[in-house]
């Protein structure tokens, strides 16, 4: 629960267009075995309030920019786009397409994967196939980074999201693909995944969040990822929604007995994103690696909130978030790296690099530690510097102009996050996407 | 001359036992070399001797002199004479060697006498010349990025500075090329007396070419099993521990 | 948690006066022996202000800083909870004659005495620093200091009198590097100060001797709401030293100072700090210093007592290449907290800024850093460099660490790196098979983490400093 403490800012609990009339016409159009959840979840939406100013988890932040008006939520796609125009290379078989929330194109899984027992399908329909997997995993991690009240919102107005269930031992070699899109003035979408890793599983998933058009829209979305023993799972969201809009993404990883989480986070479009990421190491041998690549340019902002939570002893983690900053741009970086008493021989890294590439940059570090074991080894570090002027002139001096050199030195600076992906093609893919990316 | 004995000894880490019953003397002036292939239990040996924290002694009992020490923690050990080269030494950061050594050998003082600086840095100078050692080093923190073969060396300075009476050799050997391995057999032989008795611990032959010992214990799966003198190291190089094995089988 | 509230028994005994009477000019009146009781409100203030006969603009100062007090919140939502704990309706906000605290030497607990005698205080400073004594006659070696350093053309004299003797200097200075209202406790401050130090350096004089609060603190509160304000006029140098390595008694628990440094172009200030308050002891204090241009001020902090201290020095580079730097050592044992850090405010092009920050937390010790470093835009060439490495000695201590680092601009270049570790039982054995004792390796260990800091103290402190941490971490093993 998000712990508001405000002494100055107003404490009304704000809705917007989420209005109780909007919620009452979502659940019309939801599956009843949500209903229950649902409400309770839109009552705790409307009770909370927005945040403050002196919330530490929101410091630094340009609060006024979340605003929850001028958003249509359950929107049609009025425009007629099944299957996105989607230029990412890796993407060329999607598994499952979402438009505005909902199901709207899907390519089958290889026979050798479904015979054993390997599901990619919609929450709804996990709802009928695996029930209580679902209930037990779903919006089941605790909010603990200061966004209560939208995760709420998320649960209270999700019309569809989806459900990949690994069983023991199987492993899936080749990634899995979703597609997010929105599109149309002000919609309002909740995208959620949810991975679920058995036992010595191992399985790649790739979340791609995108705009069919430039208007702003709303994104609020969720991806939980559950890696059982032994499990291992790579998981990549490349976040490109159009420029105008408002984007919120809450991601939970809970790393079970010698288990791996790789999840790398791309942010490449929004006008105003925030990022909450909360890796819980709670069995011995557990690894989690928390990568995250932004470019941000314009005016926009990202904000990036972070936690390590070290429950059991013997587990290790190591976050890597570089922010690339163009025009007038803001990030927030604010990890915090937490050790339980009986969390001995933990390895806990955090390292947060911003490039600042123009003189209104502004980039804003909250690297934090609270220790209370005390055989551990645990480093964090940020750093904010403009491109080094030497080794640019070096470039230079070897012929290559201006701009494409600072092309190369900003990938070159990018290049040593996405070298921790083990898949080539889609370490080609993200490469490219970020290219394109510039190009604009 | 003094002695040690180590009688019967029985020791187990967590709940597994490594030494199932050795026995040995070593008196000063003596080199016994413990040979075996790994995980025998021979460093496990050194390290319970010297009272390492992680390994508890089950049965059996090691005397210096008559008097037992098993009572004794293992600081206690080390000021009644026991040294402990460690196979992997720790870094210290911030603790110079010239401090550290100070410290340890003020430590073996009585209460109110105090080391006399000059003749100390005198001393530690003229060892560390001896083993080749730069005399920038003792400003250097104890270990810290210091390479195999300096830890090697400056565990054996540790060892000339403090004089002990008894010193296990915990491989040594383990991770010198073979300059490495000449200064630092150099060092020990330099050492060698009638009043140093040393436990030399290697898995190679190689070592004992340098350092040559007056006898050979065989250790296989926790127990001495075969004794003899130099010659039986050369044996054991030519045919290997599988040898061994095979004679205790048929015996 | 009880609530904590001061202890004292008033006594007659002790005629020495609360004021400093070295200044010939100033008398005492003795006709106000009103007691200003506990809690605090207006005619708290109206007594501090009558007693210390101050001129109208100080009074009208301290009832508005009083006003501020009393409007702010306590900083509770990111500070301690234990603040809470404070009862400011039980505190005495000054003492005047006749109330000195007061104990015998037989109240004296045993492992004061003992500290004591480890670290070879002498005699007769024994008792003031055990609150036995209400003033240490430390008044032949302060004057000596004076007379040297007023051929200088040094000013250095206790706060009352600074305000007295030169109003003109002190206004420009005084509350402007520290607003009233930068925070709850330095409005307390603003409004009951008394005692603390007035220095003023004259142009190109370099202080040759550093000069010590030690010193000056005497029966004034113990040094309670302590006020400093240090001027380096340009071109000058001075260092300050405050405090002691052996611990101070104090029924006072709640100590809230402010110290307001002002180096003006190219003036060097130097501010060592070695704070070993009694157990029972809250201290928050609020430091920052102005540098000017291509000036430098550095702040040298050692943090060994009290219950709680919140302490950030801070530096607003405000001229040109102007340098700011904080090293801090914080040693917190069972039952403290020792919250510090640093703020290092960029307000100029081509300004840097420095912090070290070790702690080392034993038993139940809490040790927090907290920073902040700012560079706005419009500025360039800034850059800061930040170190803070813990310790952690057993495993029920704690450590936290929460920086925050605001960068504009492609102009500078930040960094800020921090590290936890441990004394580990493989090191502490290798040193005890070489003969040290557990306590002996530990002590060795703990130094040798610190030693890079501790050498930047002058000599006299680095040595007690180092005696005084292994006698705390002796407790700390087995």
């Amino acid at each position: 629960m998000a712990v508001v403490s405000n002494d100055t800012a107003v404490a009304v609990p704000q809705v917007g267009s989420f209005t109780s009339a909007a919620f009452e016409k979502h659940l019309s159009g939801a599956p009843s075995w949500w209903h229950a959840r649902k409400r309770a979840a839109y009552e705790r939406f409307a009770a909370l309030p927005m945040p403050a100013r002196t919330d530490e988890s929101w410091r630094f932040s340009n609060i006024s920019g979340f605003r929850l008006d001028g958003f249509v939520p359950d929107a049609p796609d009025l425009s007629g786009a099944k299957a996105a125009q989607v230029a990412f290379a890796i993407a060329a078989e999607p598994t499952l397409i979402f438009v505005n929330g909902r199901l709207a194109g899907r390519n089958p899984l290889s026979a050798s994967l479904s015979s054993r027992g390997v599901v990619v399908s919609t929450l709804s329909e996990a709802a009928r196939t695996n029930p209580e997997l679902l209930k037990k995993h779903f919006m089941a991690q605790p909010q603990k980074l200061g966004s209560a009240k939208f995760a709420a919102l998320h649960e209270a107005f999700i019309a569809d999201g989806a459900f990949v269930h690994v069983p023991r031992g199987v492993e899936v070699t080749e990634p899995i693909v979703l597609i997010h899109s929105v599109s149309g003035m002000g919609t309002a979408v909740f995208p959620h995944t949810l991975v679920i890793a058995e036992d010595n599983s191992k399985v790649t998933v790739v979340d791609h969040f995108l705009s069919n058009d430039q208007f702003g829209q709303f994104a609020c979305g969720a991806n939980d990822l559950y890696a059982g023993h032994g499990a291992k799972i790579t998981y990549t969201a490349a976040q490109c929604w159009s420029l105008e809009s408002l984007s919120m993404q809450f991601n939970s990883t809970v790393v079970r007995r010698d288990a791996r989480v790789q999840s790398l986070n791309l942010h490449l479009g929004a006008k105003q994103a925030r990022h909450e990421s909360l890796s819980q190491l709670q069995a011995p041998g557990g690894f989690s690696e928390m990568l995250a690549l932004t470019v941000a340019s314009g005016s926009r902002e990202f904000d990036q909130r972070t936690l390590q939570i070290h429950q059991a002893p013997n587990t290790k983690s190591d976050l890597f978030y570089k922010n690339a900053l163009l025009d007038k741009s803001r990030t927030i970086f604010s990890g915090l790296i937490i050790v339980d008493p009986d969390a001995q021989k933990t390895d806990a890294y955090q390292s947060n690099r911003n490039l600042m590439l123009s003189e209104d940059a502004e980039s804003n570090s909250l690297p934090g530690l609270e220790i209370q074991a005390n055989d551990v080894r645990c480093t964090h570090g940020a750093t904010s510097a403009p491109i080094d002027a030497d080794q640019a002139f070096y470039l230079k001096s070897r012929g290559i102009p201006e701009k494409a050199a600072h092309e190369l030195l900003i990938f070159g600076f990018f290049e040593d996050v996405l070298s921790r992906l083990e898949n080539e093609e889609l370490h080609s893919a993200i490469r490219d996407l970020i290219r394109k990316r510039f190009a604009k | 001359m003094s002695s040690l004995e180590i009688k019967n000894l029985h020791v187990s880490t967590g709940d597994k036992e490594i030494v199932k019953g050795v026995t040995l003397t070593i008196n000063t002036g003596e080199i016994h070399a413990i040979m075996g292939p790994n995980g025998t239990g021979k460093s496990t040996m050194a390290k319970a001797i010297a009272g390492h924290p992680d390994y508890v002694i089950t049965e059996g009992d090691v005397l210096i002199d008559g008097k037992s020490i098993l009572e004794k923690e293992s600081d206690e050990r080390a000021r009644e004479g026991i040294f402990l080269a460690f196979q992997y030494p720790s870094e210290i950061p911030g603790v110079s060697i010239a401090n550290f050594l100070r410290a340890a050998l003020q430590a073996r003082m009585a209460e109110g006498e105090e080391i006399d600086a000059s003749a100390y840095y005198k001393r530690l100078y003229q060892k560390m010349d001896l083993l080749k050692i730069d005399r920038k080093f003792t400003s250097r923190a104890v270990n810290e990025g210091f390479s195999g073969g300096e830890k090697k060396r400056s565990e054996i300075l540790q060892m000339a500075m403090l004089e002990p009476k008894f010193a296990l050799m915990d491989e040594t050997d383990s991770g010198l090329d073979i300059d490495a391995l000449r200064i630092v057999s150099d060092g020990v032989n330099s050492l060698r007396g009638p009043n140093l008795g040393i436990l030399l611990i290697t898995h190679y032959q190689r070592l004992l070419s340098y350092i040559v010992p007056d006898h050979v214990h065989v250790m296989i799966e926790g127990r001495i099993v075969k004794s003899g003198d130099k010659s039986l190291a050369l044996e054991l190089e030519s045919r290997g521990y599988d040898w061994v094995k095979n004679e205790l089988a048929t015996a | 948690m009880s609530e904590i509230t001061d202890t004292l028994e008033t006594t007659m005994e002790n005629p020495v006066a609360g004021i400093d009477q070295s200044n010939g000019n100033f008398k005492y009146d003795m006709t106000y022996d009103f007691d200003a009781g506990t809690g605090l409100n207006e005619r708290t203030v109206d007594y501090i202000s009558s007693v210390k006969k101050e001129a109208q603009w100080i009074y009208d100062f301290r009832q508005s800083a009083l006003k501020t007090f009393f409007a702010k919140p306590l900083p509770t939502h990111w500070a301690s909870k234990d603040l809470e704990n404070i009862n400011f309706d039980k505190i005495r906000y000054y003492l005047s004659q006749g109330q000195k605290p007061k104990r015998t030497w037989d109240e004296v607990p045993d492992d004061i005495k003992r500290t004591f005698e480890r670290l070879g205080i002498p005699e007769q400073e024994r008792k003031f620093l055990a609150g036995v004594e209400a003033q240490f006659d430390s008044e032949a070696a302060y004057s000596n200091i004076k007379e040297a350093v007023s051929k200088q053309g040094v000013i250095f004299m206790n706060s009352t009198e600074g305000l007295r003797e030169h109003p003109e200097i002190f206004r420009k200075f005084f509350g402007k590097v520290i607003p009233t209202g930068d925070n709850k406790f330095s409005a307390l401050n603003s409004a009951v100060f008394s005692g603390g130090s007035f220095i003023y350096v004259p142009p190109g004089v370099k202080v040759s001797h550093p000069l010590q609060a030690y010193f000056r603190i005497n029966a004034e509160n113990f040094g309670q709401f302590e006020r400093t304000l240090i001027i380096c006029d340009e071109g000058s140098e001075l260092t300050y030293m405050e405090g002691c390595t052996a611990p101070k008694f104090s029924t006072a628990t709640l100590h809230s100072a402010v110290v307001e440094l002002v180096a003006l172009k190219g003036a060097k200030i130097q501010y060592i700090t070695v704070q070993n308050w009694s157990s029972n002891v809250f201290n928050l204090v609020t430091k920052r210093g102005l540098a000017h241009e291509e000036s430098e001020i550095k702040w040298i902090d050692c943090n060994i007592g009290s219950r709680l201290t919140m302490k950030y020095p801070g530096v607003v580079l405000k001229g040109r290449k102007a340098r700011g730097e904080v090293i801090s050592i914080a040693l917190a044992n069972d039952g403290q907290h020792q919250d510090t850090g640093a703020k290092m405010v960029h307000a100029a092009d081509e300004t840097t800024s420095t912090v070290v920050s070790k702690s080392i937390s034993v038993g139940q010790g809490r040790a927090t850093y907290r920073g902040v470093v700012h560079i706005p835009k419009n500025l360039k060439g800034c850059k800061n460099n930040t170190e803070c490495d813990a310790l952690l000695i057993n495993s029920n201590s704690r450590t936290d660490t929460y920086p925050a680092i605001t960068v504009r601009g492609d102009r500078h270049a930040v960094q800020h790196e921090a590290s936890v570790s441990k004394v580990s039982a493989e090191q502490i054995f290798y040193m005890q098979q070489r003969g040290l004792t557990e306590g002996q390796a530990m002590s060795l260990s703990v130094n040798g983490f610190i030693n890079d800091l501790a050498r930047q103290f002058p000599m006299e402190y680095s040595v007690e400093l180092k005696r005084l941490i292994d006698l705390e971490m002796e407790g700390s093993v087995g």
